[in-house]
């Protein structure tokens, strides 16, 4: 008999359907599944407008509500304190996208951090709005090209650095901030286990490669998020009790960022002065995360 | 026992919201709304009041609250004023399923003073909109609209609104029912739609009761939505009942309009100056009466084609506009009256916008230009009255 996959691990019933209108090798798809595995079925989810409302809503049955893109900061603290009020006791869960997170969402999600509102919050990062056809947001990262960011004689894509969400919910002080990636399952399943039992705001952000956005074989989706992470692009870690920073994936030493983004569409146009900015920015960070690790953040 | 307390209208909103037992309040300070906020905040500090207040950032985290409790299964309260509303649209068009009950003190989008454009600019959405002439009538729609939104045969949100400052920040004489009477008339909310875990999860999402997809789901809302005039109309009769109040009948009351030739409709504060107004003017023998209209969403279509049978002219005042388009209410009467045969005369006029006073002599020459019009032709044309 074969090892038993990280994902068969998890104790519990599989909630996902089979079958969803996701794109081939979605990153969500895989998130959901995990996800949703973990938390069980005593769950209530809540979607804001993004690929997880549109393609995999259907086959999450759960109890649910849709709201307004903006919204999803209030939706999750009227429901967790709407279920209070009646006495019952359910997992409240906003599962949302990067535009839902860190742009037209922001507000409300920081409000209702700032409030402690005892929800989970998981961000499904795909680094642009995909579900409209891939344009720009605060996620896309430098140089990435997008459907509002083409690269022409004029442009070289994004022009400005992904905003570091992560930190600014560390910054909140809530019980628990984490990163994660698809790639790393026993890492994202013991993070989503964490926060599970946690009372307050808990914030996972998981990178979530998108084939059709990203430009790569849908068959490498897991590859590309394994590349992001041993990178550097994308650290893996976890802010506990409010400022306690950890690592939570060390790799011996990191790989060249080229091996990551080469494989990416995105950044096919990438000259050698972009490819060492981002290697620098890579192990720059990387170096500032290793000074903190296992350390106090000074929020 | 009901006792009478002397209080401003923003205090009478809470009271409602207070005697209603609402468990979730979610709202943002906003002028002329903000003292209701403090109020209620106040009653929970004080534990004269248990339920959870969601200290948003936004009237639109707000609304977004309240719609998330309210999907949970909690009774839920907000309140807010012209810009607030405003900020509230994108939401309140999209849960309009949801029996959310929310107090909207009129402010002007061109003052800090009341007119009913800001609540008129959310017609299409969906929810029930009840308008109040005085402090009492405040607090007992309030009630009222509870009972309205959270019947199971409509499940549908529901606004009231009073004149800011005029009615917000003026005392005057209310009678606080008792709690116990409350409780028995309003008993806590059934929500068959909250998520329940004794429920298959299939067997649950039949019970949503969101109406979402092609030309058909708007037409069930719509008939649906109509159909709700026939509640207010039930939950009026049934507060007078028990509290022995009641406003008209549910939708408008006929004030001093028997044997009259023409009628003057008004809503919110302006109603109160007109019943001064039509009673001088009948004592005068002037045959002129007057129409409140306490209901704009759904309009009381067959109401108002009633009166188009009683009288024969109808002198609309409107303090809204629809930029463009001319006064709301003129514009839904005439069309609900349009292919009557014997059709009355109706004149538009405009007044108190941006709160500017209403006085009775400018009620009466409305009053008069209506009655008029009954005998001889006077100039059609809708017409500004008043206003510095």
């Amino acid at each position: 008999m074969s090892k038993p996959t990280p994902f068969q691990r998890v104790e519990g019933e599989e909630i996902m359907a089979l079958g969803n209108s996701s794109c081939q090798g979605c990153g969500h798809a895989t998130l959901a599944r995990i996800t949703f595995k973990v938390l069980g079925k005593n769950t209530v989810y809540t979607s804001v407008p993004g690929c997880i409302w549109i393609a995999l809503q259907g086959s999450i049955p759960l109890y649910w509500r849709g709201t307004v893109f903006e919204g999803g900061g209030a939706l999750i603290s009227g429901i967790a304190n709407g279920l209070e009020a009646v006495g019952k006791e359910m997992i409240v869960v906003g599962f949302y996208g990067d535009g839902g997170t860190a742009d037209i969402g922001l507000q409300a999600m920081s409000a209702a951090a700032e409030r402690n509102e005892n929800v989970l919050w998981i961000c499904a990062d795909n680094e642009a709005y995909m579900n409209t056809g891939g344009q720009r947001s605060g996620l896309t990262p430098i140089y990435a090209s997008t459907t509002t960011t083409p690269v022409a004689s004029e442009s070289r894509g994004k022009k400005s650095n992904k905003k570091n969400v992560p930190f600014i919910m560390a910054a909140h002080n809530i019980p628990y901030v984490a990163t994660a990636s698809i790639a790393y399952p026993n890492d994202l399943i013991g993070k989503l286990q964490y926060a599970k039992e946690l009372k307050g705001f808990k914030y996972i952000h998981v990178q979530s490669p998108c084939p059709t956005g990203w430009g790569f074989d849908p068959a490498r989706t897991i590859k590309v998020a394994r590349l992001m992470v041993e990178s550097g692009i994308w650290p893996l870690y976890e802010v506990t009790g409010g400022n306690n920073f950890k690592l939570t994936y060390k790799p011996r030493e990191l790989k060249p960022v080229k091996e990551a983004l080469i494989l990416q569409g995105r950044f096919r146009h990438l000259d050698d002065s972009e490819y060492e900015y981002i290697q620098g920015q890579a192990v720059e960070r990387w170096r500032q995360l290793l000074n903190v690790d296992g350390k106090k953040l000074p929020l | 026992m009901p006792h009478t307390e002397l209080m401003v209208g923003n205090k009478a909103v809470a009271y409602g919201a207070k005697l209603a037992r609402v468990q979730v309040i979610s709202a943002y300070p906003i002028t002329p709304q903000t003292t209701i906020v403090q109020y209620l905040a106040e009653f929970i500090a004080n534990g004269e009041m248990k339920a959870h207040f969601i200290e948003v950032e936004s009237e639109l985290s707000a609304m977004v609250a309240v719609q998330g409790a309210s999907f949970a299964g909690a009774r839920v309260f907000t309140a807010t004023s012209g810009p607030g509303l405003f900020f509230m649209h994108h939401p309140m068009m999209e849960g309009a399923d949801l029996p959310v009950v929310m107090g909207v003190v009129h402010r002007s989008n061109k003052s800090m003073q009341p007119d009913h454009t800001d609540l008129m600019a959310q017609r299409d959405n969906g929810w029930i909109q009840l308008y109040c002439e005085n402090n009492q009538e405040a607090l007992d729609t309030a009630l009222m609209s509870y009972k309205i939104a959270e019947d199971p045969r409509l499940s549908t949100p529901t606004v009231f609104g009073i004149d800011g400052y005029i009615l917000s920040y003026t005392a005057e004489p209310v009678e606080v029912p008792d709690q116990e009477m409350v409780d028995e008339w309003l008993p806590p909310l059934k929500a068959p739609w909250a998520p329940d875990i004794h429920l298959p999860v299939q067997e649950w999402k039949k019970r949503q009761g969101r109406m979402y997809g092609s030309q058909k789901a708007w037409l069930e809302h719509d008939t649906k939505f109509r159909s709700s005039l026939g509640v207010i109309r039930e939950v009026n009769a049934g507060f007078e009942k028990t509290f022995g109040r009641s406003y008209g009948n549910g939708l408008i009351e006929e004030h001093n309009c028997e044997g009259a030739d023409a009628v003057i409709t008004a809503m919110g504060t302006i109603a109160s100056t007109a019943r001064v107004v039509v009673d001088d003017l009948r004592s005068e023998g002037k045959n002129v009466g007057l129409i409140k209209l306490k209901c704009y969403r759904p309009f009381p279509v067959d109401e108002i084609r009633g009166l188009a049978k009683k009288y024969h002219a109808i002198g609309v005042i409107d303090r809204n506009i629809s930029l463009g388009g001319g006064g709301n209410v003129l514009n839904e009467t005439r069309s609900a009256i349009y292919d009557i045969a014997e059709r009355p005369k109706v004149l538009g006029f405009h007044t108190g916008m941006s709160g500017d006073e209403v006085t009775p002599q400018m009620i009466r020459r409305i009053a008069e230009k209506t009655l008029k019009s009954v005998s001889e032709p006077v100039p059609t044309a809708v017409e500004w009255v008043g206003g510095a």
